[in-house]
């Protein structure tokens, strides 16, 4: 049992792996499509959404039969637990993918004013956020799940910079009120993206530490709760 | 009452120059199941039978440290083993009815205890056998053999006639081994009904079986204790490596 067991998480592991670099690709070509007003660029990450979706049938029901058949408890229930949740998130991510992409068209042209209310800034930030959502599942590292979290909170506040930019725009310049309006919908996509790499980070602490900090942006000082 | 029931502190015994437990100290708290976990040969047996004083009929057996149930040292002098084991009844493994029918098993302990009126012990008998969920299986077959009834049947009626000397804390050595999924089910939800008014030591082999019936479980590994917590806590976030090893499957 012991050996199929860890043959069973190893495979698991590998496949939340193999998902995680396919979505940050995603999120990346999405991004690049926007800023390079790259429509095909677009059209391949919203044809591509569908890989995504089969990755988290796959591991949802990988999940369950292992559940199913080894009854797992302690380390191994955790990873369980986590990959279905990170499965989860990961899915979300890749539809965000999407939404971005659709961003493309509508803002085709914008490129300078992207940078000028400060999406370039954002989207780097949050890019580099998912690449160490997705590395501290990979390496088990609580520690740089830890910071995850805490750079969470940096993109928020420049979240509420870019809306005030944004507004600014609008109100100087009414021809600026409809592609204003698409980067107010796709800063609120990047935002999530960062949301989403922070509950990956959260599930790796659960993993590591087995304590359970969602809904708290303070992870040095939570309390906890079991 | 959830109380400590048992307090053992710095528990040793050897067989001869086997030293088979080591320094135990543990409390087990009234109204509640405790599991013992582990690897074969690692001391849970033997511990189970020092609380009814079972190892006491080994030749070469020394046990050293103390063992109180409701503050009374069990292996005091004075201690009268009968009353004890009247008080902490067991059951093991292999159901072991009697060659006598069912009522003669249920009736068994009171009888020697002195008390010889049928009505009595025929009420005595009911109760045990209604406590130990097999009354509705055996009441029109009460003077048929005990040794005709199904392995699930026979380890309730065992357990009915454990009951019927109305002990305080209930011992059971692997209870459902040799039983099927139906008949476990069946004394792990009788567990649950007693645990109401009895305080129950199991040992199983079953980590799921321990994760399922028990309120605090105690992982033992060559004699120690290692990890001693709540079930849900050990099966969770486990202590220590080897705990999480054990339980895991990867090694016993």
């Amino acid at each position: 049992m012991y050996h199929y067991l860890e043959e069973e998480l190893e495979q698991l592991k590998t496949k939340i792996i193999k998902m995680g670099s396919l979505v940050e690709e995603q999120i990346e070509l999405a991004i690049r499509s926007l800023f390079e007003g790259n429509l095909d660029l677009a059209k391949t990450v919203i044809s591509r959404d569908d890989e995504v979706d089969k990755y988290d049938i796959k591991i949802d029901k990988h999940c369950q039969r292992i559940f199913a058949l080894t009854q797992p408890v302690a380390f191994d229930l955790r990873l369980i637990m986590s990959a279905l949740m990170i499965n989860s998130d990961l899915e979300r991510m890749g539809d965000i993918a999407v939404n971005i992409s659709e961003r493309a068209a509508p803002l085709l042209g914008y490129s300078e004013l992207l940078k000028k209310v400060r999406v370039d800034e954002m989207s780097g930030k949050v890019k580099k956020i998912v690449r160490m959502g997705i590395d501290c599942f990979v390496n088990s590292d609580a520690e740089l799940a830890k910071k995850i979290i805490l750079m969470d909170v940096e993109v928020d506040n420049l979240d509420k910079q870019i809306f005030d930019l944004i507004t600014l725009e609008m109100r100087n310049d009414n021809n600026m009120i409809i592609p204003c309006s698409h980067i107010l919908t796709l800063i609120r996509n990047i935002e999530r993206l960062s949301d989403h790499a922070t509950n990956i980070a959260e599930d790796v602490i659960f993993l590591i530490d087995a304590k359970i900090i969602k809904h708290s942006k303070d992870p040095d000082n939570l309390k906890q709760k079991e | 009452m959830t109380q400590e029931k048992i307090h053992i502190k710095d528990l040793n015994l050897y067989y001869g120059t086997n030293h088979a437990l080591k320094n135990v100290s543990i409390d087990i708290k009234g109204n509640r199941i405790t599991s013992l976990i582990g690897p074969s040969g690692c001391g849970k047996s033997t511990f189970l039978r020092t609380l009814n004083r079972l190892n006491d009929t080994i030749d070469n057996v020394i046990i050293q440290g103390d063992i109180n149930i409701d503050g009374q040292n069990i292996y005091d002098k004075n201690v009268d083993v009968v009353s004890l084991r009247k008080k902490v009844g067991m059951i093991f493994q292999k159901s072991n009815p009697f060659p006598k029918s069912v009522f003669e098993n249920v009736a068994y302990g009171p009888r020697i205890n002195g008390m010889k009126k049928k009505s009595e012990l025929e009420e005595i008998v009911e109760r045990s056998c209604r406590r130990a969920a097999i009354w509705d299986e055996v009441k029109d077959r009460l003077n048929d053999s005990a040794i005709g009834l199904s392995g699930g049947q026979q380890q309730r009626v065992c357990i009915a006639r454990a009951l019927a000397v109305d002990p305080e804390i209930l011992l059971m050595d692997e209870p459902a081994s040799a039983l099927d999924p139906i008949s476990t089910a069946k004394i792990e939800d009788l567990m649950f009904e007693l645990k109401k008014n009895l305080t129950i030591v199991i040992v199983t082999h079953n980590m799921q079986q321990a994760a399922r019936v028990s309120d605090n479980c105690a992982f033992f590994l060559m004699g120690e204790i290692i990890e001693y917590s709540a079930t849900a806590r050990m099966f969770t976030k486990p202590e220590n490596e080897k705990t999480q090893n054990y339980i895991s499957g990867r090694f016993g």
